[in-house]
């Protein structure tokens, strides 16, 4: 093996995952930056998907026309699971974190998937009511994780 | 007569003979060479010759999400790659790409016998176990369907596996205790199966219960086992099976789960995976004119072992939220594959393989101490229920 390059990669601490917007979801990215949650609708029946797709799985238009929806970012918890051992060795030293599958209120079966902080593991319910907030990972993108909604 | 969705050429293909490979983590010869020497012990089980065989199918993908390069003939075997290193010629070479993949290719040979394309087809499936962690991934940029996942760390099947168990317990008031005793079963019948990686080596609910976590509430055991080797099947018609020396076992129908979408995360939602699970299993029943309680052998799928609820549920063994209590009646689930078999968490990641296999060899009465007294009637699942795919097979033409 060739001595490593000091420009390597740290591949034992590598740095998080950047998502890298691409043309459906550039969108998406542009509304986290600013704090915002945006789902991509469908013009001609309303219907709203996430991931974003390429055509209208509500009507199967064959005339796609999207728009950016900004939603409340708040639903419920449909499920979870606590991370504890990373696939991603970015992540190796968050374990043991939260991914909770969150169902948007403002459509039904809309799931989104997002880290779920603020919360002791043995409190979190089925069907408990969260909102999003936004980690800063690089300059300017923003991922979404969901925390508590408290009354 | 003729009912909606049935399989016209029931009864009309059958299996003729089979062999599989030893399993192992490390491979000890090259998959390609492995896939050759599995294939060509195949075709001699079957009592015919490789010059005979003119059709080949396989479903070759390698489903780790590690990222890593995949070459044909060394992490995974296409039909079109051993028909290159045999030099033959045969009429029809297909794979099929997909997560059905086993009962899938499976039935692309048995459509192409059955339509006169092919008089013998073989079917592989080659596993490769890639060198450490199978779905671990250095990347640093989230493209594509990554995007939605790999930023919040979530990554890899077992993760969104997860999220349907998680689930199935809040939901039913199941407990891992109740998947424990499956799982033991499982390990049991696995450690009796000849080509198992886990032969002679159970576990106990102990063993379950302190098992290492990945991602709550699936631990290390809920995984089946990435495993080298290799299973090939030969089929041709239910006329020339006559003369093979093997007891034919017959493909009397088949279905394909359809919620294959790129949204990969949503359709694990557990509410997806029952309801695409139930229009797979009404178009086994149909394709099949066959009920559940017909059934002798039904070798569920559980390559994540909480996958058997989702399958027992799905086919209507149990209603909903009641598969995990059905699953431990050892009367009613007896052919199942938590009891004979061992499924892929008892032998090793053979994807579908395991269950079609042992739905084959109980069925050919080829299954040895583990013979079931009443085998006539199996099927094999693969799969999610909503994206996989399902074999019905009898030991009779109709």
């Amino acid at each position: 093996m060739p001595p490593t390059p000091s420009a390597a990669p740290d591949r034992a601490h590598p740095p998080k995952p950047i998502p890298v917007p691409d043309e459906a979801s550039a969108g998406f990215w542009e509304a986290t930056a600013r704090n915002e949650l945006a789902i991509q609708g469908c013009q001609h029946c309303g219907h709203l998907m996430h991931p974003p797709r390429t055509m209208c799985t509500g009507c199967q238009s064959t005339k796609p026309a999207f728009e950016w929806k900004v939603v409340s970012g708040r639903g419920r918890v449909r499920s979870w699971t606590t991370i504890r051992q990373a696939l991603l060795p970015a992540f190796a030293a968050d374990v043991p974190y939260t991914v909770a599958m969150v169902e948007l209120y403002e459509q039904a079966g809309l799931i989104m998937t997002g880290q779920l902080h603020d919360i002791d593991l043995a409190d979190i319910t089925l069907d408990m009511p969260v909102r999003a907030e936004y980690t800063e990972l690089s300059q300017g993108v923003k991922v979404p994780h969901f925390v508590p909604v408290t009354t | 007569m003729t009912s909606a969705g049935r399989f016209l050429a029931a009864g009309k293909v059958a299996i003729a003979g089979f062999a599989h490979s030893p399993v192992t983590r490390v491979e000890q010869m090259p998959l390609g060479v492995l896939t050759i020497e599995t294939i060509k012990g195949a075709v001699a089980d079957a009592g015919v010759t490789l010059d005979m065989i003119d059709g080949f199918s396989t479903a070759s993908a390698l489903v780790s999400s590690s990222g890593r390069d995949v070459v044909d003939g060394i992490h995974t075997v296409s039909s079109d790659w051993v028909v290159s290193q045999l030099g033959l010629e045969p009429r029809w070479v297909v794979g099929f790409q997909g997560i059905g993949q086993v009962s899938a290719s499976f039935m692309l040979a048995v459509e192409a016998i059955a339509s006169g394309a092919v008089d013998y087809a073989v079917v592989h499936r080659a596993m490769h176990n890639p060198s450490g962690s199978y779905h671990a991934n250095p990347m640093v940029e989230a493209h594509g369907s990554a995007q939605w996942e790999a930023p919040q760390g979530m990554w890899g099947p077992p993760t969104y596996m997860a999220l349907p168990y998680m689930e199935y317990l809040q939901r039913y008031g199941a407990r891992r205790e109740d998947l424990a005793e499956i799982v033991v079963a499982q390990r049991e019948a696995g450690a009796a199966y000849p080509w198992s990686y886990w032969k002679d080596d159970p576990i106990t609910v102990d063993d379950y219960m302190s098992a290492r976590m990945i991602a709550d509430p699936m631990s290390i055991l809920d995984c089946d086992i990435p495993v080298n080797g290799v299973a090939a099947f030969v089929l041709t018609t239910a006329e020339r099976v006559r003369d093979l020396p093997n007891n034919p076992v017959y493909v009397r129908g088949s279905a394909m789960g359809t919620r294959r979408s790129s949204n990969m995360l949503a359709d694990f939602a557990m509410d997806n995976i029952i309801a695409g699970g139930k229009h797979t299993a009404s178009k086994l029943w149909q394709s099949s004119g066959l009920r559940p309680d017909e059934v002798d052998v039904p070798q569920i799928y559980d390559g994540f072992s909480p996958v058997l609820w989702f399958w027992l549920e799905a086919l209507g063994y149990a209603p909903d939220g009641q598969g995990y209590q059905f699953a431990k009646d050892p009367v009613a689930t007896a052919g199942m594959t938590f009891r004979t078999g061992g499924g892929s968490i008892g032998t090793g990641r053979m994807h579908g393989v395991p269950q079609l296999l042992e739905t084959y060899l109980q069925l050919s009465r080829r299954a040895g101490e583990r013979q079931l007294n009443r085998a006539d009637v199996g099927i094999a699942c693969h799969g999610l229920p909503h994206a996989g795919a399902a074999i019905a097979l009898t030991a009779e033409p109709n």
